[in-house]
C-alpha cells in the first residue's frame, strides 16, 4: 500500500473497517445501515429549487402543488431506500478453498422477512484491488436471494474474506444506502502446482515398486474391502458391487508397497515458493494417477493414505507452511 | 391476428432494455403532448419525428446516432426557435428549446441510468404547462405524467430481470401516496410572496388591464378566459349593465395612445372627487387575481369611508381623484376585499373649474376630418345651445345609425398614413372603416367629444360577470375588459357613457356571452339529446371547477393566515406560517426517525425467537451460533447438561418439527411455546464450566 496507506483517507478508511465487527452473518439495522444523497440526488434538489422559484415568480399554485409533491415522494424515497436494506440479514457460505490464482467464490445468501426489496448491489469495498463489478439480485418477499462475487488470492496462505459493501439506490436513486461488512470467513489458497507437473520422485518411492504394482493388479479380486467416504469412483469394484449389492472398493492401499513419501528436501532447488509449487504438483500427480503418498514437510508429516480428503489435507498443509 | 394482438404479442417478447425504452418514450410524448398545441409548427414536427424515430431504432435495435448528429440538429433548433420568437430567453422560446431538448436526449439514452437528466427536465416540463393552463383536466393529465416518470425512474433502479411495469408503478405510486402528506403541509404552510424578480412581459395578461390604451396596435383581442375578478354578492345582484369595475382613468392623448394626465393646473384648480351617494350599498366580496398594476378594481362607486372602503392589512390604499381605487404596490398576489359600493352616485366638480380644460385638450393637426365632422355637428341648428348631454346624445345616434360594427377583429388603424404621430387612426375608424369594439368606440368618442368643446375622458376596467354564478362566485374574466367614456355636464360632474352599447348593447346586457363560440360537438349533442341532463352535467363540472378554483388555485397567502388564525394566532405573519412549516416538519423528521428506530428492534418473529433460545441458553451455559437449528441446539444442550435438560431438549425438538415438519408450516405458536421452554429452561442448573 506503501504511501497511500498513510493518506488521512486511507487511515479513516482503515478506523472504519476495523470498527466492523467480523462475523458471517450480518443483520442489517439502523446501526450499521448508512444513507447519503447521490450526485442526483442533488440534482433532484437543484430541480425542485428551480421549479421552486418558478412556481414563486409566475404564482402558480399548481406549480407549488407539483413542487411539494415530488418533495415529497424524494422525501419517503430516503426512507425507502434505508429500508430496503434495513432488515435484511446475510449469511456468507463457506469458503471453498482453491488454487492461489484461482477465484474463490464468495456466495452471499439474503434473508429478507419484509417486504421484496430491488436493486441490491454487493460489491467490494476496496474495488481497486478486488475488482469493481457489482453483483446486483433482488430478494422476494420473505424469502432468500443470492449474490456471488469471486475474487482471486495471489498467494498461497489463508486470505480472509474480502470486506464487502451491500448498497442500494432504489427507489429513485436520490439517495444511496448502504452497509459495510467484514466477513469472518478465510479461504485457503493451495500453492499453486507447477506447471508443466514435473515427475514424481523415484527415491521416494519404496523398494520393488515395480513388482508390487504388478501384485496389486493380479490380487483385485481379494483386495476390496467395504466403500469409505473419500474414496473415489474408479475405486469402486462396480463388478462386485453390481452381484453383492453392496458398495465395496478395491483396496489398493492394503498394498504398502505402493506408498511414496514426497519430501519437503527432495524438492529442491528455487525459493520456498516454488518448492511448495512442486509439491502440490506432486500430490495431484500421485492422486491421480491412484498412489498413496506422505508428506515430510518441516514439522508436519502425513502419512502416506490415498483418496480426496488425504489430497485435500495434503495441499492444506502445504499452503500453511511457515515460511 | 389484427394488429392490436400483434403489437402486444411482440411487446410481452421484447428484450427489456427495448420495452423500458418504449416506455420511456411513452412517457415523455404524454408529458409534451399538451406543448404540442400551442409550439410552433416545426417544433411540434420535428419533436414527434425525433420520438418516433428513436422508437423506431429500440425496435431494430439499431445503432444510436452520432453525437455530431444531434449537435446539428440542436444548433438548427436554436436558430428556428431564434428566427420565430427573435429571443432565446422568452417563455415560448424556452418551452420550444426545451420540448426539443427533452426529444433529442431520448437519443442519447444508452444506459438507464442516462435517463435521469430525462426525468429531471420531465420534471421540469410539466410545470411549464401550468403557465397554460391550471384547470381541473390539466392537472390530472399531468399527475399521469409525473405518475410514468417516478414509474420509468423506479424501473432504472431495478437492474435485476425484467420485472413487470406495473411491479415499478406500485413503487412509484406508493411513494407519491406517503409523500402526500408532506406534499400538503407544504403546500398550507409554505408562505406565498410575490415574485422574486421582475416577469418577463410575457407572463403579463394578454387583455384586461395595462394602464394604457394604444389604439391601432392590437389587431385583434385573444379571448382570453382566465379569471380576473370573483365576486360574491352579499345582497341582490346588480343589472348586469350597471357592474363597471372602474380601473385607471386615461385623459391624456397624443393621437396614437391614452395615458394618465399629468395636470397642468396647480391642485387648487384641479377637478376635485366630490363623490356623493345615495341609496342603499350593496355589500360584496371581490378576489382579485395577480394583475401586476397597482389598483383594485372596484365596482362603481365606493367612498373612502369607514366600513365601507376596502382594506388589505398592511397595504396603503388611497382613492384618487379620478375615482380610481390605488394601491402602494403592484397586486403581485391574490387579495381579498370585502366592500360596499353604491351603484346610485354622483362625482366630479358641479361647477366648471380650470383643471377641466385639461380634458379638452387634442393633439393638434391630428385626425383634421374628425374635427371638421364634429364642427359640422355643432353647426346643426337644432344643436344650437345644446349641453353636454344633448351634443352625446347625437354622437351616440350617429353611431346607432352611421353604419358602425362592433368586431373583435377590426384590423389595424394607423397604418393608412397620415401627417400626425397617430396616423389619423381616430379619422380612418370614424369616418371610413368603422369597425372596432370598445376601445375604438370609447376614443373616438371621446375625441368628438373633447372637439365639441366637452370634457371627456376615458375609463377602462372590466364590465359584467360571467352570466351564471360558480358555486356562488361570478366570475369577472380578463375578456371582461372593457373601455367606456366620462363627460362633464355642468350641474351634474361627470355622467358614464358607454358609446360600444349605442352600437353593440348584447355587450354590455350579456356580458360578453354573445361573444363566446359556438359549444363544442359533445356539449351540442348533449344539448340536443336532453338539456336537462346537459344543464346538470354542466353545473356539477362547474361547482367541482370551482371547488378546484377557490381550494387550490386560489389558495394564497389571505388564505394562509386565515388558517393560522384557526389555529390560534391572533394576528398572523409569514415568519408565523415559516416556523409553523418549520416546527411540524422537524417533528415529522424526529417521528420518522422514531419510526425507524423502532423498525430497527421489529425483527421476524422466528429470528426473534432464535434470538431468545440462543441468549437463554447462554445463561445455562450453552454456546450456541445464530444459525443452529432447534435440533442442534437441543443436542449441545443434552450434552452440556445431560438428562436433567431433557425437557427443555424435548421443547427444542418439537419447535424444530413444529417449524420444519411439513404440517405446520404456518406455525404462529411462538409466545406459548417461548413461555414454556423458557419455564423448563428456569429449571436447569447452569452447566459447568469447561
Amino acid at each position: 500500500m506503501g504511501a497511500a496507506y498513510w493518506s488521512p483517507r486511507a487511515r479513516f478508511r482503515q478506523w472504519w473497517r476495523n470498527r466492523v465487527p467480523l462475523t458471517d452473518t450480518w443483520v442489517l439495522g439502523q446501526s450499521n445501515v448508512y444513507i447519503l444523497p447521490t450526485r442526483a440526488g442533488f440534482t433532484f434538489a437543484g430541480t425542485m429549487l428551480v421549479m421552486l422559484l418558478a412556481s414563486i415568480n409566475y404564482q402558480l399554485n399548481l406549480g407549488f402543488a407539483l413542487t411539494f409533491l415530488l418533495m415529497g415522494a424524494g422525501l419517503v424515497s430516503m426512507h425507502l431506500t434505508h429500508g430496503n436494506l434495513r432488515g435484511l440479514s446475510l449469511h456468507l457460505k463457506a469458503l471453498q478453498p482453491g488454487f492461489a490464482g484461482d477465484p474463490v467464490l464468495l456466495d452471499v445468501v439474503l434473508s429478507n422477512a419484509g417486504r421484496e426489496r430491488h436493486g441490491l448491489a454487493l460489491r467490494f469495498e476496496d474495488r481497486k484491488l478486488f475488482g469493481g463489478a457489482d453483483a446486483w439480485c433482488d430478494a422476494p418477499a420473505g424469502g432468500q436471494g443470492q449474490a456471488h462475487l469471486s475474487f482471486v488470492p495471489a498467494h498461497r496462505g489463508w486470505h480472509a474474506a474480502p470486506v464487502l459493501v451491500l448498497e442500494t439506490h432504489f427507489p429513485f436513486g436520490l439517495f444511496r444506502a448502504w452497509t459495510v461488512w467484514r466477513p469472518a470467513s478465510r479461504a485457503l489458497a493451495w500453492p499453486r502446482p507447477e506447471q508443466p507437473a514435473p515427475p514424481l520422485p523415484k527415491s521416494g518411492a519404496a523398494p520393488g515398486d515395480e513388482r508390487a504394482r504388478a501384485h496389486a493388479c493380479g490380487s483385485e479380486l481379494d483386495g476390496v474391502r467395504p466403500w469409505r467416504r473419500g474414496d473415489s469412483m474408479r475405486q469402486v469394484a462396480w463388478k462386485k458391487v453390481a452381484r453383492s449389492g453392496e458398495m465395496v472398493s478395491r483396496d489398493t492401499a492394503g498394498t504398502a508397497s505402493r506408498s511414496l513419501w514426497l519430501d519437503w528436501a527432495e524438492a529442491a532447488g528455487g525459493d520456498v515458493e516454488q518448492r511448495l509449487s512442486r509439491l502440490a504438483a506432486w500430490v495431484l500427480l500421485a492422486h491421480r494417477e491412484g498412489l498413496d503418498c506422505g508428506l515430510r514437510l518441516p514439522g508436519v508429516e502425513l502419512p502416506p493414505q490415498h483418496g480426496e480428503s488425504h489430497r485435500r489435507a495434503s495441499l492444506d498443509a502445504l499452503a500453511q507452511v511457515q515460511s | 391476428m389484427n394488429w392490436r394482438a400483434r403489437l402486444a404479442e411482440r411487446l410481452s417478447h421484447t428484450p427489456r432494455e427495448t420495452r423500458d425504452t418504449l416506455f420511456q418514450l411513452a412517457v415523455i410524448a404524454w408529458t409534451v403532448g399538451p406543448h404540442l398545441l400551442h409550439l410552433p409548427t416545426w417544433c411540434s414536427l420535428m419533436t414527434v419525428a425525433l420520438l418516433v424515430w428513436r422508437a423506431r431504432l429500440a425496435l431494430t435495435g439499431a445503432a444510436l446516432p452520432s453525437r455530431l448528429l444531434i449537435s446539428a440538429v440542436l444548433v438548427a433548433a436554436a436558430a428556428l426557435t431564434l428566427w420565430g420568437e427573435r429571443t432565446l430567453l422568452g417563455k415560448e422560446a424556452g418551452i420550444t428549446l426545451l420540448v426539443v431538448l427533452m426529444a433529442l436526449k431520448t437519443l442519447e439514452l444508452r444506459a438507464r441510468r442516462d435517463a435521469l437528466v430525462v426525468f429531471f427536465l420531465g420534471f421540469f416540463l410539466v410545470l411549464t404547462h401550468f403557465l397554460y393552463s391550471q384547470s381541473l383536466a390539466t392537472g390530472l393529465w399531468l399527475l399521469g405524467a409525473v405518475w410514468g416518470l417516478l414509474t420509468a425512474l423506479v424501473l432504472a433502479h431495478m437492474p435485476v430481470g425484467r420485472p413487470p411495469l406495473w411491479r415499478a408503478g406500485r413503487v412509484a405510486a406508493r411513494a407519491a401516496v406517503l409523500g402526500l402528506p408532506v406534499m400538503v403541509l407544504l403546500f398550507l404552510l409554505f408562505p406565498r410572496m410575490g415574485p422574486l424578480w421582475g416577469l418577463p412581459q410575457d407572463a403579463q395578461g394578454r387583455t384586461g388591464l395595462s394602464g394604457s390604451l394604444r389604439l391601432g396596435g392590437v389587431a385583434s383581442i385573444a379571448e382570453d378566459d382566465s379569471i380576473a375578478l370573483r365576486l360574491r354578492f352579499f345582497g341582490p345582484l346588480p343589472a348586469p349593465e350597471q357592474m363597471y369595475f372602474r380601473g385607471p382613468v386615461l385623459s391624456s392623448f397624443d393621437g396614437r395612445e391614452w395615458t394618465r394626465l399629468v395636470p397642468r393646473f396647480p391642485v387648487a384648480q384641479r377637478a376635485r372627487l366630490d363623490l356623493e351617494v345615495s341609496g342603499s350599498p350593496l355589500r360584496y366580496e371581490m378576489t382579485v387575481e395577480p394583475s401586476q398594476l397597482p389598483l383594485l378594481p372596484l365596482l362603481e362607486m365606493t367612498p373612502d369611508r369607514a366600513g365601507a372602503a376596502p382594506h388589505i392589512d398592511g397595504w396603503l390604499l388611497t382613492h384618487r381623484s379620478d375615482g380610481q381605487w390605488q394601491t402602494d404596490r403592484p397586486v403581485l398576489e391574490r387579495v381579498r376585499v370585502e366592500v360596499s359600493a353604491w351603484l346610485q352616485h354622483r362625482h366630479g366638480p358641479k361647477q366648471e373649474v380650470l383643471g377641466l380644460r385639461d380634458l379638452v385638450d387634442l393633439p393638434p393637426n391630428a385626425n383634421p376630418r374628425t374635427l371638421q365632422w364634429a364642427a359640422e355637428l355643432r353647426a346643426r341648428p337644432d344643436l344650437a345651445g345644446a349641453d353636454a348631454s344633448a351634443l352625446s346624445a347625437a354622437v351616440l345616434q350617429h353611431i346607432r345609425s352611421g353604419g358602425y360594427f362592433y368586431t373583435l377583429e377590426p384590423g389595424t388603424y394607423g397604418q393608412a398614413g397620415g401627417q400626425s404621430a397617430g396616423g389619423d387612426a381616430i379619422d380612418e375608424f370614424w369616418m371610413d372603416r368603422k369597425l372596432g369594439f370598445c376601445e375604438h368606440f370609447a376614443s373616438a368618442y371621446v375625441v368628438v367629444m373633447r372637439a365639441l368643446d366637452v370634457p371627456a375622458r376615458i375609463v377602462t376596467g372590466y364590465q359584467g360577470t360571467d352570466p351564471l354564478p360558480q358555486d356562488g362566485y361570478y366570475i369577472v374574466r380578463q375578456r371582461n375588459a372593457h373601455a367606456w367614456a366620462e363627460i362633464w355636464q355642468a350641474g351634474q360632474g361627470w355622467i358614464r357613457v358607454d358609446p360600444t352599447a349605442a352600437v353593440a348593447p348584447d355587450r354590455v346586457m350579456m356580458s360578453g356571452r354573445s361573444l363566446r363560440p359556438a359549444p363544442g360537438l359533445v356539449a351540442g349533442t348533449m344539448n340536443a339529446i336532453d338539456p336537462a341532463l346537459a344543464a346538470r352535467l354542466r353545473g356539477a363540472w362547474e361547482t367541482v371547477n370551482n371547488r378546484w378554483n377557490q381550494w387550490v388555485l386560489n389558495y394564497s397567502r389571505g388564505q394562509q393566515f386565515d388558517l393560522l388564525k384557526n389555529l390560534g394566532f391572533e394576528s398572523p405573519s409569514w415568519q408565523d406560517l415559516a416556523s409553523t412549516l418549520i416546527l411540524i416538519l422537524c417533528a415529522g423528521a424526529l417521528a420518522g426517525a422514531a419510526w425507524a428506530w423502532w423498525d430497527r428492534r421489529r425483527l421476524d418473529p422466528w429470528q426473534r425467537l432464535q434470538q431468545r433460545v440462543q441468549d437463554q441458553l447462554a445463561r445455562l451455559g450453552v454456546a450456541v451460533a445464530p444459525h443452529h437449528g432447534p435440533r442442534e441446539r437441543a443436542r449441545r444442550l443434552r450434552q452440556a447438561l445431560g438428562s436433567a435438560a431433557e425437557p427443555a431438549a424435548r421443547q427444542l425438538d418439537e419447535l424444530d418439527a413444529a417449524r420444519y415438519g411439513g404440517a405446520a408450516a404456518r406455525w404462529q405458536g411462538h409466545a406459548r411455546w417461548w413461555h414454556d421452554f423458557r419455564t423448563a429452561a428456569r429449571a436447569l442448573p447452569a452447566a459447568p464450566e469447561t
